[in-house]
């Protein structure tokens, strides 16, 4: 087995729990159901199983995932992963961080975007409209104590509506929660 | 807690009334906002409490809230502990500047995994998950205790951007 990951990487990773996943053969009925409405229901992977212990948070955080990263309308799905990117980046989350990197350039095919959040972090010198919502997802993750005026003055000055404005606050806001279920009960490791 | 599964957390907190743009603006997302209730109500309220009771669950959350000082979410959780029961050492949680005299034992270990993964989770390592373990809690409290946290502090954030768009 290679060993644990603890830099940034776009190398494909595979997530290895530090707490017993539940296993699928003495799985309970409710954690069969709550393991159900994942995107893949023949292969689930150990970090749903390691959460299929809490049931009944599961059934309701999957969907609410799925919605806020994939609805109809309001803020682009690229728009959502940089969010997602920019709150695994402060938390250190390197697995998401991954992930939603990949996603992005398959979604947006600019992967100078994430080569230069990879290179400079949080510093990423990016073009306006990624830069502000680069920026926003980096200023809620860290200080949420600490947001007004001036955050929701670039968010504007680059011609978010509002509804694209609350999409991006979700999607940061669910990595905040997705981050630290992911860095804290377990870690990446590169695929061989 | 019948009142607190039908009025929306969220809504309530930010004082949002049937005439608010905020929560017509909401509405729009009216599957992701019901499912995030239904998420606090997994996470504060589920029907088995098991290791972790409600009072407790209570006073945790608003342990984070003070930490990121969240006082719209604080003074939410400090009237729910309230109507959990809460008291003693339990209530005593509330108070991020409050440590148990045991430093070793599950509560201590408890408040401070709490209190590094609500502020600093970048920090976490194996060895975090291995004291909890020390400390008495088993797969499901751990996951149980990751879920309380992450939830509540998705809703911190999920609060503070919603204040944002009501106050500019």
């Amino acid at each position: 087995m290679s060993d644990a990951v603890h830099e940034f990487t776009l190398d494909a990773l595979e997530w290895q729990p530090y707490v017993k996943p539940v296993d699928l053969q003495t799985a309970t009925p409710e954690q069969l159901d709550a393991l159900k409405v994942t995107p893949s229901n023949t292969k689930v992977s150990a970090y749903v199983l390691v959460l299929a212990q809490e049931t009944e948070m599961l059934a309701e955080r999957s969907p609410l995932f799925n919605d806020i990263m994939y609805s109809d309308g309001g803020l682009s799905r690229g728009g959502r992963e940089l969010g997602a990117l920019a709150a695994s980046f402060v938390n250190h989350c390197i697995y998401c961080a991954q992930v939603h990197a990949n996603r992005f350039i398959q979604l947006e095919k600019r992967p100078e975007v994430v080569e230069e959040i990879y290179q400079n972090g949080l510093d990423a010198d990016l073009g306006e409209h990624d830069q502000a919502l680069f920026n926003f997802g980096v200023d809620l993750t860290a200080h949420p104590d600490n947001v007004g005026v001036y955050q929701f003055y670039h968010l504007r000055e680059t011609g978010l509506s509002d509804l694209e404005i609350l999409d991006l606050i979700h999607s940061v806001a669910i990595f905040g929660w997705a981050n630290r279920l992911m860095h804290t009960l377990g870690e990446p490791h590169r695929k061989d | 807690m019948t009142t607190e599964t039908t009025v929306d957390v969220i809504d309530k907190v930010l004082g949002l009334g049937p005439s608010s743009p905020l929560l017509a603006l909401r509405d729009e997302r009216a599957k992701l906002k019901h499912l995030t209730q239904t998420s606090y109500v997994a996470a504060l309220h589920p029907s088995d409490p098991r290791n972790f009771s409600y009072a407790e669950r209570a006073t945790l959350a608003a342990r984070m809230a003070a930490l990121w000082t969240s006082q719209e979410l604080l003074a939410h959780y400090r009237d729910l502990a309230t109507t959990e029961g809460a008291s003693g050492d339990v209530l005593s949680i509330a108070d991020p500047a409050w440590t148990p005299e045991d430093e070793a034992g599950r509560l201590s270990v408890i408040l401070r995994h709490v209190d590094l993964v609500t502020k600093n989770p970048k920090a976490a390592t194996r060895d975090n998950i291995e004291k909890l373990y020390a400390a008495g809690l088993d797969d499901r409290d751990i996951v149980t205790l990751a879920g309380i946290i992450a939830f509540v502090n998705y809703q911190v954030l999920v609060v503070a951007g919603l204040k944002m768009l009501r106050d500019n």
